[in-house]
């Protein structure tokens, strides 16, 4: 069988990032591979790893530098891949048609998308290239089981979880808990060199017009009221109801 | 002293690393960030021989960097094993000295010296991490003047039996394979040495009790005693009477390791005193923007880049076949000390946090400290450059 993994590069969790009136300054920021599609392509590897016979093949949609997270994938594991690459930010309807180009050309079996992208935190891309497939997706997958031509996912809802079969070719969105990604070997990694990095322009693709314009972007924070309430803690805790009620939070 | 290596290789001077090395690099960064600093505070608090962090270093090829891809190893050069092991000692230093001596002189030795079936029998399991290796040299007294070793090892029927006590054995009684060396000839000096390679379990070898020390206390350090312990003609490394030659070959090697790990103790410790230097406010400033503060900064990230590039060097010209022998002794010398200023000025630079246990300063401080002992005292190092210095004359 053929699996794909969408592969997506974002900043290190711990990178200090700077936001200026041009938008956000990468500037100097450590970039690594989303931990979300780390999940897929561990995923992947599991599936080849317990006796199915299965090419697996990293996707990515991004510029340039998405390279080293794509050779990460690799040095991972997967085959070979592709980059269909591009300097331009699409929203995930058309990131979403692009990607489902890619998968339809390849005749794959089974998608394996990051559940929440890490940077700007949408969770979008896994449904929508289902929809642009037409497949049957599960999102939030914490189990994955394959059988000869249908999948059996464990997946949280909103109250608990839900265990689905799903027929082949499906997409499959990860969450948290699907597994514990590996690392990279040092003789893995030399070979993720000589695999295969196949690029593709977005004319390859048939072109896209981005849905959306960013007009403005900027970093959340948090403003906090650093109250510190001391003393007694019986006062102490009748104080804090009284805040919390001033503010209406209760 | 016109260096002819320098002028040779000129038009090659490049300070760039290899591309999948920089890979390599970040992934075990990412490796050590994660599943080593955690553990290190605790394990320095009780200290255990990190058996299950080993073995995943083991899996990622860590543990064998510089061993051939035919017996297990990851089969690269002195280069990435440097670049490497500073990443893990910058994590927690008695995991890189484990990782120093398994790899930089056990496996070095057998590769460089061993016979066909030794290869065979220990450096698949060594590489892997499966084995632990340890090497024997020091003995209760005598360090520096190792040859005055009391170690005997006597030709017997079949073999050799050893007696003596080893001290000071990084990974003792953890270990599974032991390079021991013992006099085979007691009145020839260095050329009566010889090297043997001895398996744990062997009757008639013991292990003292784990010593207490300033710092990397999960780098196990005991005693190897041998009881007229019988090893077969085949434990002989190398030929007889070659073990002086064997040992501080590999010294070459292993110094260019202590090097690297004095980086990255250095590093962890400045970059610990850079952060705090931010965020410590006094006299209604950031530390940092104190010229005594900052100098302090400077002189460290100078001297850390200096150990580094004569780290990176020594390592380079061993790939090239170079004999290294000043260049390992300047890196670990220069490397040595500077991890010793650099983490004394770091533990300065957190004031009363860099003396508690609040903070790894005075870790760092601790483990830095060995660095200027093992593998040749800096007043060792002293000598050996002294003597190179002096080649063109004559020793
Ligand atoms: C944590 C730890 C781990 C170790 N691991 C190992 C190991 O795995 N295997 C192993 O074989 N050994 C190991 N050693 C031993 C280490 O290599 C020795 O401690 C070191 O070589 C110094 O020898 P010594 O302790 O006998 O000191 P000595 O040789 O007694 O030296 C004492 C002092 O005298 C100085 N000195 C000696 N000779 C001269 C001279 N000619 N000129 C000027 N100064 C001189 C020394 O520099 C030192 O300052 C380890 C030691 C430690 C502390």
């Amino acid at each position: 069988m053929k699996i794909i993994c969408i592969i997506k590069q974002v900043p290190d969790a711990e990178a200090r990032i700077r936001s200026t009136a041009a938008g956000i300054d990468l500037e100097g920021v450590t970039f690594v591979i989303d931990g979300m599609d780390e999940y897929g392509v561990e995923q992947a590897l599991r599936i080849r790893e317990s006796g199915v016979e299965a090419e697996i093949i990293a996707v990515a949609l991004g510029p340039k530098r998405y390279e080293e997270a794509i050779r990460t994938a690799l040095a991972m594991g997967a085959d070979r891949a592709i980059h269909l690459e591009t300097e331009e930010a699409f929203d995930p309807i058309t990131q979403a048609k692009l990607l489902a180009k890619v998968v339809g050309e390849e005749a794959a079996d089974l998608l394996l998308v990051g559940g929440k992208e890490a940077d700007w935190d949408s969770a979008a891309l896994g449904a929508a290239t289902a929809e642009a497939l037409g497949w049957p997706h599960s999102d939030w997958t914490t189990e994955l089981e394959l059988t000869a031509n249908s999948a059996k996912v464990t997946h949280d809802a909103d109250e608990g979880s839900e265990v689905l079969t799903l027929p082949l070719p499906a997409v499959i969105t990860t969450q948290q808990g699907l597994n514990e990604p590996r690392y990279p070997t040092l003789p893995n990694i030399m070979k993720a060199k000589r695999k295969e990095l196949k690029k593709l322009s977005l004319d390859d693709v048939g072109g896209a017009v981005s849905k959306i314009v960013i007009l403005k972007q900027e970093i959340q924070t948090r403003e906090r009221l650093n109250k510190i309430i001391e003393g007694d803690p019986m006062e102490a805790a009748q104080q804090l109801v009284k805040l919390l009620q001033q503010d209406k939070v209760i | 002293m016109v260096n002819e290596i320098a002028i040779l290789d000129t038009k090659q001077m490049n300070f760039a690393l290899p591309e999948d090395l920089l890979m390599m690099q970040r992934s075990v960064r990412e490796f050590a960030k994660r599943e080593i600093e955690p553990l290190a505070a605790e394990l320095d608090k009780r200290p255990q021989f990190p058996w299950q962090t080993l073995s995943m270093m083991g899996e990622m090829g860590l543990l064998g960097i510089m061993t051939p891809e035919r017996y297990g190893g990851a089969g690269l050069d002195t280069l990435s094993y440097v670049v490497l092991l500073e990443e893990i000692a910058a994590a927690d230093a008695a995991h890189s000295t484990i990782m120093g001596v398994t790899s930089g002189l056990p496996q070095d030795i057998l590769l460089n010296h061993g016979s066909a079936a030794q290869k065979e029998r220990y450096l698949p399991k060594l590489a892997s991490g499966e084995w632990i290796g340890s090497f024997c040299l020091s003995e209760p007294h005598c360090g520096s003047d190792a040859v005055a070793m009391k170690a005997r090892a006597l030709k017997v029927d079949g073999g050799y039996k050893l007696s003596g006590t080893k001290a000071w054995i990084t990974s003792g009684g953890e270990a599974q394979v032991y390079l021991v060396m013992a006099k085979t000839d007691p009145t020839a000096g260095a050329r009566g040495v010889s090297c043997f390679v001895i398996e744990k379990g062997t009757p008639g070898m013991y292990f003292g009790k784990p010593e207490e020390k300033l710092g990397q206390h999960a780098a196990i350090t005991t005693t190897v005693s041998f009881d007229d312990c019988f090893v077969g003609d085949d434990a002989l490394v190398g030929s007889l009477g070659q073990g002086f030659v064997i040992a501080m070959s590999s010294l070459d090697s292993g110094r260019i390791g202590i090097g690297a790990q004095a980086v990255g103790i250095s590093r962890a410790a400045f970059e610990l005193a850079r952060l705090y230097a931010a965020e410590r406010q006094a006299f209604g400033k950031s530390i940092r923007e104190f010229q005594g503060v900052s100098f302090k900064l400077a002189d460290m990230a100078t001297r850390i880049e200096a150990a580094r590039l004569l780290t990176y060097r020594a390592a380079w010209l061993k790939d090239r076949g170079y004999r290294v022998t000043q260049e390992a002794a300047m890196a670990k010398l220069f490397a040595s000390e500077t991890s010793a200023f650099v983490t004394h000025q770091a533990l300065q630079i957190l004031g009363g946090y860099g003396y508690s246990k609040d903070y790894p300063a005075e870790r760092y401080f601790r483990d830095a400290r060995v660095t200027e002992i093992y593998e040749g005292t800096s007043e060792i190092q002293r000598m050996v450059i002294a003597r190179q210095v002096y080649r063109d004359l004559g020793n």
